[in-house]
C-alpha cells in the first residue's frame, strides 16, 4: 500500500515519549492530520489534502519501516537507530528526547576498574551497541537481552551491570546504581528511506529545511 | 510446538524458484542477455568458488566477514563469489591480458553474501551486469549507463531514475576545504553511511572557513537536473572537482545522443564505496521498492591490485529486485508459452508420440500425457494446466 508511493509522503512515528514531541514539531511545518493521536485506533492516519500519511508504530520498528520503504520518513532516537543497524538516511538531529547511553553497576559492589567487569553479565536492551562498546575496550561480556526495566538486572542478581539510556539519573539513584562508563549521547533523529530521498528529493529536502528553521528559532 | 509433518529446511538466505517464478526469472535474464549481446558484450563465466585472498584483494577486508568460506583439502581458505567484478578483473588481468582492448564482458550469475536477507536479496541472489575494461573515456561511462537503462527497459520496467554522481568531485572539494586526512576519512564514512547529521557535525567541528563548512554540508543536497552541475561548478574552484563535473557534463551530452537523458538525475551525493570507485558512480531507483535496483561506476584502480593497470567501468543489477519491482508495478514477467496438451486412448502411445514430436518440430510447446485417459479427463487436465489446445489421439 504505502511503500514508496509517489503521491503520498508516509511518516512513521514511534509510540511513547517521542510521539507527542514529534507530532508537535511536525505540526509546526504543517505536517499533521486530523485525529493524529497516539491512542488512535487507526494504524494509518491520512491527510488527503496534503498527501501525507502517518503510521504509528512501536519504537523499535520505526527504522524497519523506513529501511524497507514502507515509510519514507521516520522519527527515532539515535540509540534505537544505531542498535537497529538499518541502512537509512539520517537527515536531521531534532534535539529532543535527549538522553545518553551508559553502563551502570551496583553502587555497593562497585569494582575498581571497568576492565574488572570483563566476562561478567550485562543486562541491556541494546546488545549491539553494548557489544561494540565493550569490544572497543577489549572486553568480552555475557549479554542478557531484556526488553524493559533493565535496572532490575543487578538488583535481582541477573547481571553484574546494565547498559541502558539515562535521562536524569533518577531511576539509577533510586535503584542504587551508579554510572561507571559513558557510551554515547542520543537525541531524536529524522530518518529517511534511501530511495525515497532520491525519488522525492525536493519534498523531503524542503521538509528538512523547514524543520531546521523551526529548530534554530527555538534555540 | 506441535510436531507437524517433516519439513525439509533449506539454509538461511537461500530460496527455491518454483516453476512460475523460475519462468519469470528466465524471461528477464533472456531479455537482458539479448540486450548485452546487442551492445557487443561477451558473456563470461567464472567459478562460483575462488580463493579468499583473490576475492579480497584490494578493498576486500570490509567484505571478508560477509563471505561464505570453506577450505580446500590443503586448508587454503576459499570463498563463494561475493560479486562478479573481482573475478572478472582477475580474468582480465591474467588470462585475457593479451587480448585487444577494450574488453566488453557481461555476466548473469548467482552471488553470495552472508548478511541479513532483505528485500529482493537473499544470501544467494542473482546479478546481471557488464564490465568495460581498458577505456578511460567518457564514451565508456556513457555506454555503461545507457546500457543499464536499456537493459532495465527490456525487462519491462519503465518507471525508474538513474542518479549520477562523481567521486572525484567530493575528493577535490574536501582537499580544497583544507580538511585533514582524518577529517576526510570521517566525512567519507558519514556520506557512505548516509549520516547527514554526522556530516554536519564533522563540518561544524573542523577548523575550516565558513564557506568551506557550508560546501561540505551541501554535498548530499546537490541533486537535480543539469543546473546542479552549473551550481556545483560555481561552488568549487579546484581542478579535480571541476574535471569531475566536466566529465559528468560530457557523459550527459553522450546520454542525450542515446536519447535516455530523461532518466538521468544528477546527484553528487550518490556514493557507493569510496575505496573502490574512482570516477562516475550511479544507482537506479524505482518507486515501490525501498532499495536501489542497480548500481555501478568507474573503478580505475582495481586492476592494479591484480598487477595490470587498466581503467574499468561497469554496473550490476539484482535480478530478484527487478522481479519484485515488476510485480509491485503490476507488470507481469512474460508467461511461459503453453500451446498443446497431447493425450491418447489406450494403446495409442506411438501415434501420440509421433503427433507430439511433429508439433515440437513446428515450434509448439507441448506436454504429452504419461498414460492413456478419456478425452474428458484429458480436457480437464488441459484446462487446469493452461494449454491452449488439446489433441486427443483416439
Amino acid at each position: 500500500m504505502t511503500s514508496n508511493n509517489m503521491e503520498y509522503l508516509t511518516i512513521a512515528l514511534p509510540k511513547g515519549k517521542l510521539f507527542g514531541l514529534s507530532a508537535d514539531l511536525l505540526a509546526k511545518i504543517g505536517y499533521t492530520a486530523e485525529d493524529l493521536s497516539e491512542k488512535s485506533r487507526k494504524l494509518v492516519i491520512t491527510n488527503e489534502e496534503k498527501k501525507i500519511r502517518f503510521i504509528i508504530s512501536k519504537t523499535a520498528d520505526v527504522p524497519t519501516y523506513v529501511e524497507y520503504g514502507a515509510a519514507d520518513i521516520g522519527v527515532i532516537g539515535k540509540d534505537v537507530l544505531l542498535e537497529s543497524g538499518k541502512d537509512v538516511y539520517e537527515l536531521l538531529d531534532l534535539g529532543f528526547g535527549k538522553c545518553h547511553l551508559m553502563m551502570a553497576v551496583d553502587k555497593n559492589h562497585k569494582r575498581a576498574k571497568l576492565s574488572d567487569y570483563a566476562h561478567t553479565r550485562v543486562a541491556t536492551k541494546f546488545p549491539h551497541i553494548a557489544e561494540k562498546f565493550f569490544n572497543s575496550k577489549g572486553m568480552q561480556m555475557e549479554f542478557i537481552k531484556l526488553n524493559g526495566s533493565i535496572e532490575l538486572g543487578p538488583i535481582v542478581g541477573l547481571s553484574e551491570s546494565i547498559v541502558d539510556i539515562v535521562e536524569t539519573g533518577t531511576t539509577l539513584r533510586e535503584n542504587n546504581l551508579e554510572e561507571i562508563a559513558f557510551i554515547m549521547d542520543a537525541t531524536a533523529r529524522l530518518i529517511c528511506n534511501r530511495v525515497s530521498f532520491k525519488l522525492k528529493f525536493d519534498r523531503i529536502h524542503q521538509m528538512t529545511e523547514d524543520l531546521r528553521k523551526i529548530l534554530e528559532m527555538a534555540k | 510446538m506441535e510436531n507437524r509433518d517433516m519439513v525439509l529446511e533449506i539454509p538461511y538466505g537461500t530460496r527455491d524458484f518454483l516453476p512460475r517464478e523460475a519462468a519469470g526469472k528466465r524471461a528477464i535474464e533472456a531479455a537482458i542477455a539479448e540486450e548485452f549481446n546487442l551492445w557487443g558484450y561477451d558473456e563470461i563465466v567464472t567459478p562460483t568458488v575462488e580463493f579468499l585472498d583473490t576475492l579480497t584483494m584490494g578493498n576486500g577486508s570490509n567484505l571478508e566477514p560477509h563471505m561464505f568460506k570453506l577450505f580446500d583439502k590443503n586448508n587454503r581458505t576459499m570463498a563463494l563469489r561475493y560479486e562478479m567484478t573481482t573475478p572478472i578483473a582477475r580474468v582480465a588481468a591474467s588470462r585475457m591480458k593479451e587480448d585487444k582492448l577494450p574488453l566488453k564482458l557481461s555476466y548473469i550469475s548467482s552471488v553470495f553474501r552472508y548478511e541479513q536477507a532483505q528485500t529482493g536479496r537473499q544470501c544467494e541472489f542473482h546479478q546481471a551486469g557488464v564490465e568495460l575494461l581498458g577505456s578511460d573515456k567518457a564514451t565508456a561511462d556513457a555506454e555503461i549507463i545507457a546500457l543499464a537503462i536499456s537493459a532495465l527497459k527490456k525487462t519491462g520496467l519503465n518507471d525508474f531514475i538513474i542518479c549520477l554522481g562523481q567521486v572525484d568531485f567530493i575528493n577535490g572539494l574536501m582537499k580544497q576545504c583544507g580538511l585533514s586526512s582524518k577529517e576526510m576519512g570521517k566525512i567519507r564514512a558519514a556520506i557512505e553511511n548516509r549520516d547527514l547529521v554526522g556530516l554536519n557535525a564533522i563540518a561544524d567541528k573542523a577548523d575550516i572557513s565558513d564557506d568551506a563548512r557550508s560546501m561540505v554540508k551541501e554535498i548530499p543536497l546537490l541533486h537535480g537536473n543539469r543546473e546542479v552541475l552549473k551550481k556545483a561548478y560555481s561552488m568549487v574552484n579546484n581542478e579535480q572537482s571541476r574535471k569531475a563535473l566536466d566529465n559528468l557534463s560530457e557523459i550527459c551530452n553522450l546520454l542525450e545522443a542515446y536519447g535516455v537523458s530523461e532518466y538521468i538525475t544528477f546527484d553528487l551525493g550518490v556514493i557507493r564505496d569510496f575505496s573502490y570507485y574512482t570516477g562516475m558512480v550511479f544507482e537506479a531507483y524505482t518507486p515501490e521498492l525501498g532499495y536501489p535496483l542497480c548500481g555501478g561506476g568507474r573503478y580505475d584502480n582495481m586492476l592494479t591490485n591484480f598487477g595490470t593497470d587498466m581503467s574499468a567501468t561497469g554496473f550490476a543489477f539484482g535480478i530478484e529486485r527487478v522481479m519484485l519491482a515488476l510485480e509491485r508495478h503490476g507488470l507481469k514477467a512474460p508467461e511461459t508459452q503453453r500451446d498443446v496438451y497431447v493425450a491418447f486412448a489406450p494403446g495409442r502411445e506411438p501415434e501420440a508420440i509421433k503427433a507430439v514430436q511433429k508439433l515440437r518440430m513446428a515450434g509448439e510447446a507441448c506436454e504429452m500425457a504419461m498414460g492413456p485417459s478419456t478425452e474428458q479427463d484429458a480436457e480437464e487436465y488441459r484446462a487446469g494446466k493452461g494449454y491452449q489446445q488439446l489433441i486427443f489421439v483416439k
